[in-house]
């Protein structure tokens, strides 16, 4: 028997200096190479960190995004980036604005994928933004419609996908962490996923987050993708109880460390966790790994959180006698 | 026919000449800066404002909120009863607010936006309007754990808030405006509001306004045009049925029309606009029109938000040349 697998679900911390150094760049004090130079350099740590704790699914870190969705407007043609505009509190952030057809000019993500997954024999997960919250949080100046601006996006997430897995990618997250801003629009959601996952051989993933999944549990299961990747623990896992009611043949993805905290998750918290999973999930079924992306915590909380997590999956394995 | 914005107004943008609140903010995060200097930023952010808006021709303005985290903390802080919990989604929107939480009974304990209202007044060659979240709004975005009774909560909210409206309007507001945009999305609650807006407006001598967005007031018409309120703030953007619903509006009140949208960056073209005038006239004259964004600008960059109000005045007036 096999199962439990554990992975991250993205974002991980970036070394302080890295910040410091992309402003750099951008007030042109530092060459870009040397920008890049340090990416790799703290991408590099994030792999062999994943590898001596023993994560059998790593990512790359995104040591070189910024956010995960200016990120790929950046790169995309069709948008440009709007002034600042207030998220909550003094947050603020520049929005990608859509104003000319999207279309991808090269591979986006692949030069890194590529660069993680040389560093080691595991699977690197290839990391995407999927087209409904790429749509949902930009401007559109162009489409006439929210949902074709949704398709067309799709159709570029699809090609940068197809790349990742004629690299090698064995895994493909696609992230919709604004599918649950409407739940009218979930059907929309599934239908550009389908785009985007049509044709592909690699496992798939999503990671949907902040949302009340009571009134669209059964659309959340129409995702045409392999696994959904939740945040469950700073729910105290009441979301497993909606899958209770509603089986799925998906895989599931269980966060098992509050990604806002600074606390560090007892062994026995974790455990718990994850036996609450099993309760509904067989464990070829159920991923393990944090709620989200671990980048607003610092480096040794990250590690600390993601020791816990494995030390725990790896004792209930031996009680269930998965090898 | 007057022009005007519905509430809150970008609090930073490029090129301003009052210091950056944003900044400011940072600063007082870390120990750089009193609370009060930071108070005193805001209030140079909001006079700012005021002039942007009367810049780009607006008539009826507002103190932009600039005080405001967003439409509940304020006001919630200010009243007994209330702590705070997680961030939450504010509707379907990419913005957050800190959940307020109902701990206690509700109690209005002193003005919360009267000398707001005075600042602006005083900042302002234009009439200013002051705002205020309704009380079902606000109900409905916080959590209950005293009332476990939503009817009681509202009424209860309502009497605060009738009592704050009664402070400004003892400062000298002729102007009111209560924004209730949940009542979109509970419309079954109808009776209840009903009941929550006649106790909301009671011994209220101001010109009062009640705004509503994100949606359309189907199946609440034509009720809701008979709350006891002088203007109607309808979202025309949003809720495009509204062109369809509304098809009569009684001779006495006026309508605030949203046409301008305020959460996307796409600038409305003045024939837009003046069509949109044009085509409402026949059900509402234009001398009991005001013309504002759908709902606050601040889903916008401050530059956008302010080109939007300029597009808007224009588009306003060449609606006037036509119709006239």
């Amino acid at each position: 028997m096999s199962g439990l697998l554990t992975t991250s679900v993205g974002s991980l911390p970036k070394p302080p200096e890295l910040q410091a150094a992309r402003n750099k760049m951008l007030r042109g004090e530092l060459a870009r190479e040397e920008l890049e130079q340090m990416e790799r350099d703290a991408t590099a740590f994030w792999i062999k960190s994943q590898e001596d704790l023993g994560i059998d699914i790593l990512v790359d870190g995104e040591m070189d995004r910024g956010d995960m969705v200016t990120y790929f407007s950046e790169l995309l043609e069709g948008f440009t980036i709007s002034g600042l505009v207030r998220s909550y509190g003094n947050r603020y952030y520049r929005k990608p604005i859509a104003n000319g057809p999207i279309g991808r000019k090269k591979p986006m993500t692949l030069k890194t994928w590529e660069y993680a997954q040389s560093l080691t024999s595991k699977p690197v997960k290839g990391m995407l933004t999927g087209p409904y919250t790429i749509a949902e949080w930009s401007f559109n100046e162009y489409y006439s419609t929210f949902e074709e601006f949704v398709m067309e996006v799709a159709k570029v997430v699809h090609e940068e996908a197809m790349d990742l897995e004629r690299a090698g990618a064995k895994y493909i997250q696609i992230d919709e962490p604004a599918a649950s801003t409407r739940p009218e629009e979930m059907e929309l959601v599934a239908k550009s996923m389908a785009v985007v996952t049509k044709g592909l051989s690699a496992y798939t993933l999503t990671h949907i987050c902040y949302g009340d999944f009571e009134a669209v549990i059964d659309d959340l299961n129409s995702i045409p993708v392999d696994n959904l990747d939740m945040e469950t623990a700073n729910q105290d896992y009441s979301l497993l109880e909606l899958f209770r009611g509603h089986k799925s043949s998906k895989h599931l993805s269980l966060g098992v460390t509050d990604v806002h905290t600074h606390e560090i998750e007892s062994l026995e918290q974790v455990k718990a966790g994850i036996r609450k999973g099993l309760e509904v999930f067989s464990p070829e079924q159920l991923f393990i790994g944090p709620d989200c992306g671990l980048k607003t915590r610092t480096a040794d909380e990250s590690i600390a959180k993601l020791k816990v997590m494995v030390q725990a999956v790896n004792e209930i394995k031996a009680e269930l006698g998965i090898a | 026919m007057i022009t005007t914005v519905v509430g809150n107004y970008p609090k930073i943008g490029p090129g301003t000449k009052a210091p950056n609140l944003r900044t400011a903010i940072g600063k007082g995060d870390r120990g750089e800066m009193t609370p009060e200097e930071i108070m005193g930023v805001r209030a140079q952010v909001t006079a700012e404002v005021i002039q942007e808006q009367i810049n780009a021709g607006i008539d009826l303005v507002t103190d932009g909120l600039i005080r405001w985290d967003d439409g509940q903390t304020y006001l919630a802080k200010a009243i007994s009863g209330f702590s705070f919990t997680g961030l939450i989604r504010y509707f379907d929107t990419n913005t957050y607010f800190r959940q307020p939480v109902v701990e206690g009974l509700l109690k209005w304990s002193k003005p919360i936006t009267v000398a707001d209202y005075e600042f602006a007044s005083f900042n302002s060659s234009k009439p200013v309007k002051a705002v205020l979240t309704g009380p079902y709004t606000l109900a409905k975005l916080s959590q209950d754990q005293q009332y476990h009774d939503q009817k009681r909560l509202v009424l209860d909210l309502a009497e605060v808030l009738n009592q704050e409206a009664k402070a400004l309007q003892a400062a000298g507001a002729t102007v009111i405006q209560f924004d209730e945009p949940a009542i979109l999305k509970h419309k079954e609650d109808f009776p209840l509001f009903q009941e929550a807006m006649d106790r909301l407006t009671q011994g209220l001598n101001p010109t009062l306004a009640l705004y509503t967005y994100f949606d359309d007031i189907s199946g609440v018409y034509p009720a809701f045009l008979k709350l006891p309120f002088q203007i109607f703030g309808l979202d025309y953007v949003m809720g495009k049925a509204n062109w369809d619903v509304v098809k009569e509006v009684p001779s006495d009140v006026s309508f605030g029309l949203g046409v301008i949208n305020a959460r996307n960056t796409k600038m409305e073209t003045e024939a837009e606009i003046a069509d949109a005038i044009k085509r409402i006239a026949p059900i509402v004259p234009t001398e009991r029109l005001y013309i504002n964004p759908n709902c606050g600008l601040e889903f916008l960059p401050r530059e956008t938000a302010y080109q939007k109000l300029v597009r808007m005045v224009e588009g306003s007036k060449k609606a006037v040349e036509v119709t006239a």
